[in-house]
């Protein structure tokens, strides 16, 4: 079956839209430079990427031919995790990438990996329809409410991506494999 | 022959381009208000400001320089709702439509009117909060107010960043290809936006695209006396100012003014990217001489 998937690797790469993600990545890192330049603190930068990049990554969850692929013997969640690996390595480097040219103390890639993750799952149990579109607004909200929650238990809750995230990705991926068959 | 063409029915009248433009609009603004994001949005701008309220110790100016990110939400929001029609302009039923491509965008963007007017009135609303709460905090004593409140030229700039939101909706709307993908692209690039102490370097204010005053100006070394400064001078001194020595928060009407016009050239060159092939030429040639003009003017006030 892993052979499958490797042959099903490079017409998948081609059928992904790479440019928004790219352009997303060169925003995220003229801000950063910015940032370096003018001895600024990109710790927000950061966090807005964290988030960013979790949505790219669940939206490269799209298939318009998933259809016409429900017939071949590879199951559904099989070509989620094809797609998220082949999304998913660019946006880890782009994270990197942009740890690695802030000033400030590494953070990890914690947060993103928790908001991916749980971007996928909201996408693996919504109704299918909008599923994608659903999971990839996600990480969105997660960060604007725990912006926005003041001060308390609300906000502690929603904001665990970024205090907790490992415990949010374990979570979260617990979710995905009850619904790998959805 | 005679008798049957005396016998056919009158042809339909055929509706003027106005009526059409018309009916468009009146269509694309009701789907678009039905969007619950830009109100959902709203919601969290206006919960965001209220938040805003000048507290003893706070940075110099912070509370003040925090009034305008707050919009953002609402901003992406506006950005979002006028994506989801340009988008759906890139269906292949649209070409095929009696109604030419070029109305159909102008009846889009004229449908994004009431969107415009939510700005304005989120505006408003800021205006009436300052008054509210007394006035915002900006500089350290001994040059010090406890009464700042944002001019109408910074106010207007949430109106034409309002404008910005349309145009970056309606771009991205039309050139990205799955709708899935713009909501990334639009949350990074407004949520960037509002990191706003990235742009705040007198050199980089002119070309970003939410100013937020006040701008920190060199007054004088650190064994000046401050009290022998103009006595209008807003001060600010370490830790608060990292260039050593005095310095002054410095607000300018004619700055906002001169970003609002680098703001309306920006709108208009991302409105080319939306508009059909005929007259996005003068779109371009007008948003290259507006941010021109708005650029330039804006190094002109800087001191």
């Amino acid at each position: 079956m892993s052979g499958v998937l490797v042959q099903a690797a490079l017409p998948t790469a081609r059928a992904v839209r790479w440019r928004p993600g790219l352009a997303l990545t060169g925003v995220l890192l003229v801000a950063v430079v910015l940032g370096r330049a003018a001895d600024r603190s990109v710790d927000a930068v950061l966090v807005v990427a964290a988030a960013g990049l979790a949505a790219t990554v669940v939206a490269g969850l799209q298939d318009p031919a998933a259809d016409l692929l429900a017939a071949v013997p590879v199951s559904v969640m099989r070509r989620r995790v094809l797609r998220l690996a082949l999304v998913g390595a660019p946006a880890l480097a782009t994270w990197w990438l942009l740890d690695s040219l802030s000033t400030t103390t590494s953070s990890g890639p914690g947060p993103l990996l928790a908001l991916t993750a749980t971007g996928v799952a909201v996408a693996v149990w919504a109704p299918t329809r909008r599923a994608v579109l659903v999971g990839a607004s996600t990480p969105v909200v997660l960060f604007a409410l725990h912006r926005v929650l003041p001060t308390g238990t609300a906000s502690d809750v929603v904001g665990r991506w970024l205090t907790d995230p490992w415990w949010v990705l374990a979570i979260a991926t617990l979710l995905c494999v009850a619904g790998r068959r959805r | 022959m005679s008798t049957v063409a005396a016998g056919r029915a009158p042809a339909p009248a055929v509706p003027s381009g106005a009526r059409v433009v018309g009916a468009l609009v009146r269509a694309e603004a009701r789907r678009m208000l039905r969007n619950p994001v830009p109100w959902l949005c709203l919601a969290v701008s206006a919960w965001g400001m209220w938040l805003v309220v000048p507290e003893p110790g706070e940075w110099p100016g912070s509370s003040y320089e925090a009034m305008n990110p707050v919009a953002v939400p609402l901003l992406l929001g506006i950005s979002v709702a006028v994506a989801v029609p340009f988008h759906r302009a890139r269906h292949e039923v649209a070409p095929a439509a009696p109604v030419a491509e070029t109305r159909r965008t102008l009846a889009r963007l004229l449908a994004a009117l009431p969107l415009l007017a939510l700005t304005a009135a989120f505006a408003g609303l800021v205006a009436w909060r300052e008054r509210d709460i007394g006035g915002l905090w900006i500089g350290m004593e001994p040059g010090r107010t406890t009464e700042a409140l944002h001019s109408t030229a910074e106010l207007s700039q949430l109106v034409v960043l309002g404008l910005v939101a349309v145009a970056l909706g309606a771009a991205l709307g039309r050139r990205v290809s799955r709708l899935v993908a713009l909501v990334p692209a639009l949350f990074v690039l407004w949520f960037v936006v509002s990191v706003y102490w990235l742009f705040g370097h007198p050199a980089v204010t002119p070309y970003s695209v939410m100013q937020v005053q006040p701008l920190v100006l060199e007054a004088g070394p650190a064994t000046a006396d401050p009290l022998a400064f103009p006595a209008d001078w807003l001060l600010v001194t370490a830790p608060h100012y990292s260039g050593g020595g005095w310095g002054r928060q410095w607000v300018s009407q004619a700055l906002a003014w001169w970003h609002d016009v680098w703001l309306l050239g920006l709108a208009a060159l991302l409105l080319s990217a939306a508009w059909p092939r005929p007259g996005r030429r003068v779109l371009i040639a007008v948003g290259v001489v507006l941010a021109v003009a708005g650029v330039v003017g804006q190094h002109w006030v800087i001191p």
